[in-house]
C-alpha cells in the first residue's frame, strides 16, 4: 500500500474553502486556511457575485476553473494570496441538477518540491481531454497528461466517466501500469481520487486529485455511496471505497460502515448537501485533524461523498 | 497435543483456521503446505486488484505475524507430492510431516477450454495472484489487446479491470446473454450495456476455434471464422477440483472429494473443505458455503457437534458502478409467477420469482438496495402473500406509485427521432410544447411531427403529457398488449429511433412489465425487429406461431400440408413429376389451390423433412403458404399466349415472385398481375395487384378478397416492367417498415392514408432507399426454409416415441 507515510510533511493543498450562494452572491460558508490569517481575513471579508472573481467565474460557466495565475486575471484576492504564498487555484462547482450548492476552492502553493496534481478532465468528441490542471513540480507528468486522452472505461478519469461512481487507484506508479504510470511514478505520486462533476449542460467533467508521497494532498481517502438504488430510501451512506495511512484499508466488502444524515461529518454532509471542510477540530476519523468532504448530486439526488483527510 | 496438517492456504482453510485457533489455540499443533508462495488472501478481490482499486496488502488475510502468533508452521510454496495414509505422513518437496488429523484445501483450477494453442504463453486463468500479475504485466504495453473467454463473474471482473488498465477488451461468451447462469436475459441485456459503455467489446453466441500465435498469443479464431487480435487471452470458463493428490491417496472421490456435513472424507482422520469438495452431489465455487464448511470443520476438529448444510446463495459482481444481484431460481416453470419492475430512464431492471406464495428468485439491476432483503425471503421461504402486491417495492414499501406508464417516453434523449416521416426529434417536440404548441394539431402546425403518416402521434400525446403533466389529458390508446402500455405504432418508432436491436433491449428500454413478453407481444416484436435491423437481429423461431416454427400448415387431423413454390403459377414436366412421387410416396392428397400452385395434404410431421428433401432435390422450394410474408403471385398467361394481352404478364409475375419471395412482411401479402383489364388474374382484390395495359401497368394497392372484400386503390401507373418491379418492392418495403404487426396492406393504408404512401413509394430516392432496404433483408431471409430444417433440425421432426414397436419377450 503506498499512501503517504504519516510524518509531518508540507501539504500539495495549503487552504480549503465552501462558497454557498446566498442571494445573488457567494458567501463563505467554511475554510481551513491553516496558519494563513491574512489570506483568511482577506477572504472573509469576500463575497463573488456570478462570473467574479474564481467561485464567481465556476459558478457562471458551471464547469471547474483550474486558475494558475493569479497576477492581471480574474481573481480578486491576488494582493492577500501573494503575501501568504498561494500562487494557483481550483474552483469546484457543485451543481444539483440545474442548481448551484456550493463552489469549493482550493489553493496550492507553489514551490520546486510540492507535487501532485488537481487535473479536470472534459469530454471532447466522445474522449476526455485535459481540459487544465495544477501539478506544482510535477512538469514533466503535466507534459505528459497534456498529450493523453482517455477513452470510456480507460484510466482513472476514463473509469470514473463510464461508470459515474468516484475511484480511488492505488500505487499509481509502481505496481499500476496506468497509461501515466511511467511519469506518475517518477513524480512520486501514488493514490488518485477520481470523481465525476456534474454541472448543467451535457459535457461531463471529471476531476482528479492525485496525492504525492512527499507532500500528500491527503492521508486518508473515502467513498460513500449514498444512491437510493444502493441504500434503499433511507438517507444513508455506505463506505465503498477507502483508505488510510494510519488504519490501513478502510472498506469491508461484507459490513460496510453505514453512516445516516447529521450522523458525523459524512452525515452533514448527506443532511445539507454541500461540501463541508474542518480544519483544527479534534474528533475527526483516525485523529486527522482536517478534512474536506465533497458531495455529488447526480440523477436527481445526492449520489456519493468523497472525502479526504490530513 | 494433535498434530494437523493443512494441504492448501486458501480462504476455507483459512477461515478454518481462524475458527480453531480463536475456539482452542492449544488444540493442534498446525503445519500449513501452500503450493503458492504466500499464505491466505482474499481471492475474490484480486479483480480490483487487477483493475488498481485495490493493492495486494489491502487483500491479504493471515501475514507472516498472524502465522507466527498462532504457532502455525508454514510450508510456503512447497508442493505436497503425496500422502501416505497408513503410515500417517503428509510427503512435501522438502520432506515429510506426520499427522493425525489432515484436512484437504486444495481448492480448484481453472478450466482451459484444449482448443489448440491453449497452451501458448499469454493464455492466462484468473485465479491467483499470478495470473493477476500476468494480466497487470501484459496491460502496460500501450495499445495492448485482451481477449476474455467466458462472459461469468469472473471473465467480466477481468474484461472491466483490464480495460480500467487501459487495454481494448473482447469478451466472448457462448450462450446467448452474459451471467446466464446467475441472471435471466433481461439484467443480461442491462450488463453488458453497461460493459459496453466502458469501451468493451462483447460477443455473445461466440465460440473459440483456435488460439493462434507464434510463439506467443497472437489473435483467437472463432467459429465464425472471426480473427480477434490479442496480445493476452484469459480464460474464464470454470473452475474445476483440484483433487488428483487426494485421488492418488485413495479417497473416495465423486466429481470432487466426497465429504459428509461434518466435512469428513471416507478416511475418519482426513478431511475436506472448500472447492475440493463434493457434498450430496454438490460441488462449491461461492466463498459463502466454503466459510460455513470451514466453521463445521473447526467444530468437527474440536469434537464439537455441527453439520453443513446447503443453503441458497446470492451473486455480486465487482465492477465499478455495476449493481447487480441474483439469488435462487428464476427459470420460467408452470405455477410460477414474475413480478417485473423496470425503470428505462435509470436502467433499472428488478424481477421475483414467485411459486405457491413464496419468493424463490430474484434479479435485480441498476438497484440492489433491497437485495438482503428479498435474499431473506428467499432463504426462509416466508409466505409473502400478504405483501404481494407491494413486495417488488421492497421493505419501505409505503403505499408509493407504480410504475408510471410515460417512463419510457420520458427516459428517451432530446435527439431520439419521433417523426420518422419528417426527421422531427424529441427535443423539438418538447421545445414547442414549451413554446405554447399545447394540443397535438399545435404541435402538428409547428413541428410537422405526426403530420405525414401519423403513426408517431401516440408519441407526441405521451410528449405533451410528459411536459404538460396533468395539464394534458392523453386520449386512451389501445397498447400492444398486457406488457405495456404502447401502442404498436410506438412500438415501432421506438425501436428505430432508439436502436433497440434485441428483445430483451425492448423489454427494458421501453418498461415491459413482464420478463419475456407474451404470445401477443413476441411474435410482433419480433418481426419489428428483424424488419427494422435484418443484420444485427437474429429471428427467434420461439416467438413464431406454430405453422411459421413447423413451416407448414398444421391441418384439423393434425397432419400437414406441403406446398412447393410455383414462381408465377409456372410449372413443368418434371416439376409435375416430382410432386407426383412425393404424393404416392407420403400418402398425400393432391389439391389445385386458388393461387396456382399444388398442395399436397396429409402429410406426417415426421415425413416432413422427407418429402421436403425430395421436392427440394427437384429443384422446387417452400411455397410459405404458411407465413406473414409473399405467398404467391397469380399471373394470367400474357401476351406470349393471349390475343387479349398487352404486357408479358406471368413473366413480370415470375419476376416478382423471385424478387419477394422469403421476405416476411406484417401479415400475408398476395399479388397478381393481369395481362389486360379483363383481369383473369384477379389482380384488382389482392394486396398488390398489377394490371398490364397498351400504355404500361398500372399497380394498384390494398385489395381483399376475405372476411373483408375490397378493390385494390391506384397507387401508380408506370410505363415499364422495371419501374412496376421497383415500385412494387418500395411498396412492400415501406408496408414492412411501417405497417402494425397482423394489418393486412389494406387496412394499413386505412390508418396512414394513400397518398402518404404514395409520396414515399413515388419518389425516386425515397423509393431507392426502400428497395436498397428489402435487398439487404432479402440477402438475410430469401433463404428456403425446408433446406434449412433438413440439414439442421430434421430430428425435431421425429416421433418422441414409436408406439407401434412391440415390447420385446
Amino acid at each position: 500500500m503506498e499512501v503517504a507515510i504519516d510524518t509531518p510533511v508540507k501539504t500539495f493543498i495549503e487552504v480549503t474553502e465552501v462558497w454557498v450562494p446566498e442571494g445573488e452572491k457567494l458567501v463563505l460558508a467554511e475554510g481551513n486556511y491553516g496558519a494563513l490569517d491574512g489570506f483568511e481575513e482577506a477572504s472573509r471579508r469576500e463575497s463573488f457575485a456570478r462570473d467574479e472573481g474564481l467561485p464567481g467565474k465556476a459558478w457562471a460557466e458551471a464547469r471547474p476553473v483550474v486558475l494558475k495565475q493569479f497576477d492581471g486575471s480574474y481573481f480578486k484576492r491576488t494582493e492577500a494570496a501573494k503575501a501568504a504564498g498561494l500562487t494557483s487555484a481550483v474552483a469546484i462547482p457543485v451543481f444539483d441538477g440545474d442548481t448551484l450548492k456550493a463552489v469549493l476552492v482550493v489553493l496550492c502553493g507553489d514551490d520546486s518540491e510540492r507535487t501532485g496534481a488537481i487535473e479536470v478532465w472534459a469530454e471532447t468528441d466522445g474522449l476526455l481531454m485535459l481540459d487544465d490542471g495544477y501539478y506544482g513540480a510535477a512538469k514533466h507528468f503535466e507534459w505528459v497528461s497534456q498529450h493523453t486522452h482517455f477513452p470510456a472505461g480507460q484510466g482513472l478519469p476514463g473509469g470514473v466517466w463510464s461508470s459515474k461512481t468516484p475511484i480511488l487507484m492505488r500505487d499509481l506508479g509502481s505496481g499500476y501500469r496506468f497509461i501515466r504510470a511511467d511519469s506518475a511514478g517518477k513524480a512520486g505520486l501514488t493514490t488518485g481520487l477520481g470523481l465525476p462533476v456534474p454541472v448543467p449542460g451535457k459535457r461531463g467533467y471529471i476531476l482528479t486529485l492525485l496525492s504525492a508521497r512527499g507532500t500528500p494532498i491527503a492521508r486518508r481517502f473515502e467513498i460513500w455511496d449514498a444512491r437510493s438504488a444502493k441504500v434503499g430510501k433511507a438517507n444513508d451512506a455506505i463506505l465503498i471505497d477507502g483508505i488510510c495511512a494510519r488504519e490501513g484499508a478502510l472498506w469491508d466488502e461484507d459490513n460496510p460502515r453505514r453512516v445516516t444524515a447529521w450522523q458525523g461529518a459524512i452525515g452533514r454532509v448527506l443532511g445539507t448537501g454541500i461540501p463541508l471542510v474542518e480544519g483544527g477540530k479534534p474528533g475527526l476519523a483516525a485523529g486527522y485533524d482536517s478534512m474536506v468532504a465533497l458531495p455529488i448530486h447526480q440523477g436527481g439526488e445526492l449520489s456519493h461523498i468523497v472525502a479526504w483527510y490530513l | 497435543m494433535q498434530k494437523l496438517v493443512v494441504i492448501g492456504a486458501g480462504m476455507a482453510s483459512g477461515r478454518l483456521l481462524e475458527h480453531l485457533t480463536e475456539t482452542d489455540p492449544g488444540a493442534y499443533e498446525v503445519t500449513l503446505f501452500n503450493a503458492e508462495p504466500r499464505g491466505n488472501y482474499n481471492r475474490i478481490m484480486l479483480s480490483p486488484v487487477l483493475s488498481g482499486e485495490k493493492s495486494y496488502e489491502e487483500i491479504v488475510t493471515h501475514d507472516d505475524d498472524w502465522y507466527a502468533a498462532r504457532n502455525v508452521t508454514c510450508r510456503f510454496g512447497e508442493k505436497v507430492t503425496a500422502v501416505d495414509r497408513a503410515r500417517k505422513v503428509v510427503i512435501g518437496e522438502n520432506g515429510e510431516v506426520p499427522y493425525d488429523k489432515l484436512v484437504f484445501g486444495t481448492g480448484s483450477s481453472a478450466f482451459i477450454i484444449p482448443c489448440p494453442g491453449h497452451d501458448l504463453p499469454g493464455v492466462v486463468a484468473f485465479r491467483d495472484l499470478e495470473d493477476t500479475a500476468a494480466m497487470t504485466e501484459a496491460s502496460g504495453t500501450p495499445g495492448a489487446r485482451a481477449v476474455v473467454i467466458g462472459g461469468g463473474l469472473l471473465g467480466l471482473e477481468a474484461a472491466a479491470a483490464l480495460r480500467l488498465r487501459g487495454m481494448d477488451v473482447t469478451v466472448l461468451h457462448l450462450s446467448g446473454h452474459l451471467m446466464e447462469r446467475q441472471l435471466d436475459e433481461a439484467a443480461g441485456y442491462l450488463l453488458q450495456k453497461d460493459l459496453e459503455k466502458r469501451g468493451i467489446t462483447v460477443m455473445t453466441r461466440a465460440s473459440t476455434k483456435e488460439i493462434r500465435g507464434n510463439g506467443k498469443v497472437e489473435s483467437v479464431l472463432l467459429e465464425d471464422g472471426t480473427v480477434l487480435p490479442a496480445d493476452i487471452v484469459v480464460m474464464a470458463v470454470g473452475i474445476r477440483p483440484q483433487v488428483q493428490l487426494a485421488k492418488d491417496a485413495g479417497l473416495d472421490m465423486g466429481r470432487a472429494i466426497k465429504v459428509d456435513a461434518r466435512m469428513r472424507t471416507s478416511d475418519p482422520d482426513v478431511f475436506a473443505v472448500g472447492e475440493c469438495v463434493e457434498f450430496e452431489g454438490n460441488l462449491f465455487g461461492l466463498v459463502a458455503p466454503l466459510y460455513d464448511q470451514a466453521k463445521v470443520l473447526a467444530r468437527t476438529l474440536l469434537a464439537e457437534e455441527d453439520a453443513f448444510k446447503v443453503k441458497q446463495l446470492s451473486t455480486k459482481l465487482k465492477v465499478t458502478g455495476c449493481d447487480l444481484f441474483s439469488a435462487g431460481d428464476f427459470a420460467e416453470g408452470d405455477g410460477r409467477e414474475d413480478i417485473v419492475f423496470r425503470d428505462p430512464a435509470r436502467g433499472i431492471y428488478k424481477r421475483l420469482v414467485i411459486e405457491n406464495d413464496r419468493l424463490i428468485g430474484a434479479v435485480m439491476y441498476g438497484d440492489t438496495a433491497d437485495s438482503n432483503w428479498f435474499f431473506g425471503l428467499i432463504r426462509d421461504g416466508e409466505d409473502i402473500a400478504d405483501m404481494r402486491e407491494s413486495l417488488i417495492f421492497g421493505p419501505g414499501f409505503q403505499g408509493g406509485a407504480a410504475a408510471d406508464p410515460l417512463s419510457a417516453v420520458a427516459a428517451l434523449p432530446p435527439e431520439a427521432e419521433i417523426c420518422g416521416c419528417n426527421g422531427v426529434c424529441k427535443g423539438r417536440i418538447t421545445q414547442a410544447i414549451e413554446g405554447g404548441a399545447t394540443d397535438l394539431g399545435a404541435v402538428r402546425a409547428t413541428t410537422k411531427a405526426s403530420a405525414s403518416c401519423g403513426t408517431c402521434t401516440g408519441l407526441v400525446e405521451q410528449l405533451l403529457a410528459v411536459t404538460l403533466g396533468d395539464g394534458y389529458a392523453t386520449p386512451a390508446a389501445q397498447p400492444m398488449c398486457g406488457c405495456t402500455d404502447l401502442t404498436h405504432e410506438d412500438v415501432r418508432r421506438l425501436i428505430k429511433s432508439q436502436e433497440l436491436k434485441s428483445q430483451p433491449a425492448v423489454w427494458q428500454e421501453l418498461g415491459w412489465t413482464t420478463p419475456n413478453g407474451c404470445h401477443v407481444c413476441r411474435p410482433a416484436v419480433n418481426f419489428y425487429l428483424l424488419a427494422d435491423w435484418p443484420l444485427d437481429y437474429q429471428d427467434d423461431p420461439q416467438s413464431r406461431f406454430v405453422n411459421e416454427r413447423n413451416h407448414a400448415n398444421i391441418q384439423k387431423d393434425g397432419t400437414y400440408s406441403v406446398m412447393p413454390r410455383m414462381f408465377g403459377g409456372m410449372t413443368d414436366a418434371s416439376e409435375l413429376r416430382a410432386i407426383a412421387d412425393a404424393a404416392d410416396k407420403y400418402g398425400a392428397v393432391v389439391k389445385v389451390t386458388g393461387g396456382q400452385r399444388i398442395d399436397l395434404l396429409g402429410v406426417k410431421k415426421e415425413d416432413l423433412p422427407g418429402i421436403w428433401e425430395d421436392l427440394n432435390n427437384a429443384g422446387m422450394v417452400s411455397g410459405h403458404a404458411y407465413s406473414k410474408g409473399l405467398r404467391t403471385v397469380k399471373t394470367c398467361v400474357g401476351s406470349d399466349w393471349c390475343r387479349f394481352g398487352t404486357q408479358d404478364s406471368t413473366g413480370l409475375g415470375i419476376k416478382l415472385e423471385k424478387r419477394l419471395w422469403g421476405s416476411w412482411t406484417p401479415h400475408k401479402v398476395k399479388l397478381a398481375v393481369s395481362g389486360c383489364p379483363r383481369n383473369c388474374a384477379e389482380a384488382t382484390c389482392k394486396d398488390i395487384g398489377i394490371v398490364c395495359v397498351d400504355s404500361g401497368y398500372q399497380i394498384g394497392v390494398g385489395g381483399a378478397a376475405g372476411m373483408d372484400v375490397k378493390e385494390v386503390e391506384r397507387l401508380t401507373e408506370v410505363a415499364t416492367e422495371e419501374e412496376a418491379i421497383d415500385m412494387t418492392v418500395a411498396f412492400v418495403q415501406l408496408y414492412r417498415e411501417n405497417a402494425k404487426y397482423l394489418d393486412r396492406p389494406y387496412k394499413w393504408i386505412a390508418k396512414v392514408g394513400l397518398d402518404w404512401v404514395r409520396e414515399q413509394v413515388v419518389d425516386p430516392a425515397t423509393r431507392a432507399g426502400l428497395i436498397e432496404r428489402f435487398d439487404i433483408s432479402q440477402t438475410v431471409y430469401q433463404k428456403d426454409p425446408w433446406a434449412e430444417h433438413v440439414a439442421e433440425r430434421r430430428a425435431r421432426y421425429a416421433p418422441l416415441a414409436d408406439l407401434t414397436l412391440e415390447a420385446a419377450e
